[in-house]
């Protein structure tokens, strides 16, 4: 079994500042981590490794030399191997573009993959796309936001049980098959100090574009079809109508009549 | 030199601070200033003063002096001794002064300080170093001011204030009349280590400015104070030796000691801190390991390897006892989503928790030594958790802290039923050469007493918080017997009977098993010299 898990580098959000008069983020002191939900994804790769034995589970993105701490992060929570596609060629891709260079990389790299995990979306982009359109790129059939990951006894289809709007529901698919992965009940592990050095040891394959030998049209910056033009806050559109100087009795009377109004009280 | 003077502040009109009135006033609309971390309670006060600036509080000491109503201090009200919580008098919340002054490079130290006033909390302090974001001074009138913080954005190194006393909302000012420290102690020493200067309000309303390395006794032990009228007051420095362990017991000395440590512990009974200069250092990557062993004993055997080890230097060395990774595992089982980390190892019987320097892109780790110094104590590195993302330092500390929440949780519930209850928790420290013997009488005295108890903390510094949570009245008074049975014995080892969290309003007795009545005398002459009405903190250190 091949398990080839679609990983991302991303700015630790929660600790991002916007600078108040430029609106741009402010970068100093913040750390790049990997994607939460790429370390979500790892552990159903390795909860399925060690169900399964015979597993095979190679990290895999495309970033800049830095996202090599990520690879090596993946390392450590249980990734056999990783592999960086780095080129200055890949800069400025959206999705799409992200997208088809890592399914030209998986090919290269992991051809008889069976399994593809991909966290369902980077924090610092929350598109949730680079899944799905890399399942449509490869052919593959897709489930998204699983939270349960799991082989048939026949190890030929993989079973996932996925969010919906209202519940979940369990979807089968033939493998090789593609699973994006939400955070369901996953505690995120945390490696041992052996862990750490073992990582060490594991290689990461690293892939230019020349290796690959994808068009430059069809990638970073040429071959995105969409570019960011802007980054700003959104506005905050909730609105709050404060009733002054009403009496309790009253101010109950004129909230009832806005509940009415607007339909949530018939 | 051993003499100093001090000077007036600006002189403003009382009239003009902000003042609750009335006992039951402030009962009403500010019950949040009625206790402290401590949860003590006060007793009826009858002023709330917010002086906004020095002025301010220079003008409301002067007018309670006049008065002859005693002042209690409130900085961010974190202690855990009821330092903040008044008896009677006044109270005095210092939450106005808050605001950081300048960050600026000694070069004859050759260190970046900050200087901030007293009720900036560390917490803030931590996030403003980290995002060098100081957007009130990038934007001053002062020049100098300015240029200041744009040198230190344009370091390349990131800073960090090194005392960690857990609890981040505590203010700089507080944690400087407390010593305060904490994990982080046992690489870095308590807050005195940090503390470069200090400006402080006596009880006269004037005020001195001390950098350190500038005011020294004299020989013979003495200081002389002149306040701006040139009158003189002096106080000869107490004589007693002060144990070498973490201690926060009492009054600092040292022959020829500097002034400012005079100050820093001293609990606010000789003067209110108004503004600190405090030393910074480069941070760096850190990686956090939690390490399970299969006994209590082997982690004090593991604590004893780990300090003897010259190659390797730990930024702090935290214990879980067998009982309190029990207490977690069942709140694990109950809530696993908050305790937000993995299920405890079955196997895991005690384990240790400490920090060292890592850098993550070294693809040659060599951690030989610790691998060695581990496994050499019987443990095996593959029962460890290890973290070094920023989020997972935070992960492991939340997990620290998961503990004592857990236990005050417990006992808050137990208090539905039986008020009196509260739980105890020890804060004694002894010589590194007594660790085990002091666990052994923690372990022997709880057990036969039949009490429920769980031990944590700095093991590092042989500061180990032993809590006892009791059932009932019952068990709250063996806990309270056997308490003084462990802190009769620290001190008979050279140890502290209060480690870090000071004296305050509640361990007073403590006091007098450390210091005999002469020694004690000795403090309480200083604080006559420098407070003759005794209107500062009273009752705290030394109990009215």
């Amino acid at each position: 079994m091949k398990i080839v898990v679609c990983i991302k580098q991303v700015p630790e959000v929660t600790n991002v500042q916007v600078n108040p008069e430029t609106g741009t983020l402010v970068r100093e002191g913040v750390q790049s981590i990997l994607n939460p939900f790429c370390e979500y994804t790892l552990d159903h790769a390795v909860r399925i490794a060690r169900e399964d034995g015979n597993t095979e589970i190679t990290a895999i993105t495309m970033g800049p030399s830095q996202a090599k701490d990520a690879l090596l992060r993946s390392l450590e929570l249980g990734a056999d191997q990783g592999i960086l596609v780095t080129d200055r060629k890949f800069a400025g891709a959206d999705t799409w573009a992200t997208a088809l260079t890592l399914a030209t990389a998986i090919r290269h790299a992991v051809p008889d993959y069976d399994l593809i995990l991909v966290g369902k979306q980077a924090i610092d982009g929350d598109t949730a796309q680079v899944g799905p359109e890399l399942a449509e790129i490869l052919g593959l059939p897709q489930v998204t936001y699983g939270v349960e990951v799991s082989l048939s006894s026949s190890r030929r289809h993989v079973h996932v049980r996925r969010e919906i709007e209202h519940g979940y529901e369990v979807i089968e698919a033939a493998l090789p098959a593609l699973v994006t992965v939400s955070k369901g009940e996953v505690v995120r592990r945390a490696p041992s100090f052996q862990d750490l050095m073992l990582s060490r040891r594991k290689t990461i394959r690293i892939l230019s574009a020349k290796e690959l030998n994808i068009p430059e049209e069809e990638t970073g910056l040429k071959g995105s079809f969409t570019q960011v033009v802007k980054v700003f806050p959104p506005q905050n559109r909730k609105r709050c109508h404060m009733i002054q100087g009403a009496d309790a009795e009253n101010a109950a009377l004129e909230i009832l009549a806005f509940l009415k109004e607007r339909r949530f009280l018939p | 030199m051993h003499e100093i003077s001090s000077q007036p502040a600006l002189p403003v009109d009382f009239g003009i601070v902000k003042c609750i009135e009335g006992y039951e006033r402030i009962k009403a609309e500010y019950p949040a200033y009625l206790t402290d971390e401590s949860k003590i309670s006060s007793l009826p006060f009858d002023y709330l003063f917010f002086p906004k600036n020095e002025a301010e509080l220079a003008v409301v000491i002067r007018e309670m002096s006049r008065r002859k109503v005693r002042i209690t201090v409130a900085g961010a009200r974190t202690g855990l001794v009821g330092g903040c919580v008044p008896q009677e008098g006044a109270l005095v919340s210092l939450e106005y002064l808050d605001k950081v002054e300048a960050v600026h490079y000694d070069p004859f130290a050759g260190e970046w300080r900050v200087r901030a006033q007293s009720n900036v909390s560390l917490k803030t302090l931590d996030g403003m170093l980290k995002f060098k974001q100081f957007p009130m001074l990038e934007q001053s009138e002062k020049p100098d001011v300015r240029d200041e913080v744009q040198r230190f954005k344009e370091e390349p190194d990131a800073y960090f204030y090194p005392p960690d006393p857990t609890e981040m909302s505590a203010s700089l000012g507080g944690s400087v009349v407390t010593n305060a420290s904490g994990a982080r102690t046992y690489r870095y020493g308590p807050t005195r280590a940090w503390v470069r200067g200090i400006r402080v309000f006596l009880a006269d309303g004037e005020y001195m400015d001390i950098p350190r390395g500038k005011y020294f006794a004299s020989p013979a032990g003495w200081f002389v104070l002149y306040n701006s009228k040139g009158e003189a007051r002096s106080f000869q420095i107490p004589d007693y030796s002060i144990p070498k362990t973490k201690s926060t017991t009492g009054i600092f000395t040292a022959p020829q000691m500097d002034l400012v440590d005079l100050f820093i512990g001293s609990e606010g009974i000789f003067g209110i801190v108004t503004r600190v200069d405090v030393a910074l250092l480069k941070r760096e990557d850190k990686l956090s390991i939690i390490q399970f062993l299969d006994s209590d004993k082997r982690a004090i055997q593991l604590t004893g390897a780990l300090r003897s080890d010259q190659r390797l230097q730990l930024d702090f060395l935290e214990f879980y006892s067998k009982n309190a990774l029990d207490l977690l595992r069942e709140r694990q089982k109950a809530e696993p989503s908050t305790v937000g980390m993995p299920s405890i190892p079955a196997e895991a019987k005690s384990a240790l928790f400490f920090e060292l320097s890592f850098n993550p892109r070294d693809e040659s780790l060599d951690y030989h030594a610790l691998e060695e110094t581990v496994t050499g104590c019987g443990a095996s590195l593959k029962n460890s958790w290890v973290g070094y993302e920023s989020r997972e330092l935070e992960r492991f500390k939340i997990f620290r802290h998961l503990l004592p929440e857990t236990i005050n949780g417990i006992l808050a519930e137990r208090k539905k039923s039986s008020p009196g209850l509260h739980k105890l928790g020890t804060d004694l420290a002894v010589p590194d050469e007594y660790l085990l013997e002091m666990w052994n009488l923690y372990h022997d005295l709880c057990e036969a007493s039949r009490l429920e108890w769980v031990a944590f903390g700095h093991i590092g510094n042989n500061h180990i918080h032993v809590n006892i949570l009791p059932r009932d009245m019952d068990d709250l008074h063996k806990a309270l017997d056997i308490y003084e049975k462990f802190a009769q014995r620290a001190v008979e080892l050279g140890g502290a009977v209060s480690a870090e969290h000071g004296i305050g309003r509640i361990k007073g007795k403590f006091l007098k098993l450390m210091y005999n009545p002469d020694q004690v005398m000795q403090m309480k002459k200083i604080k006559e010299t420098l407070d003759p009405l005794g209107l500062l903190n009273p009752g705290v250190i030394f109990p009215s």
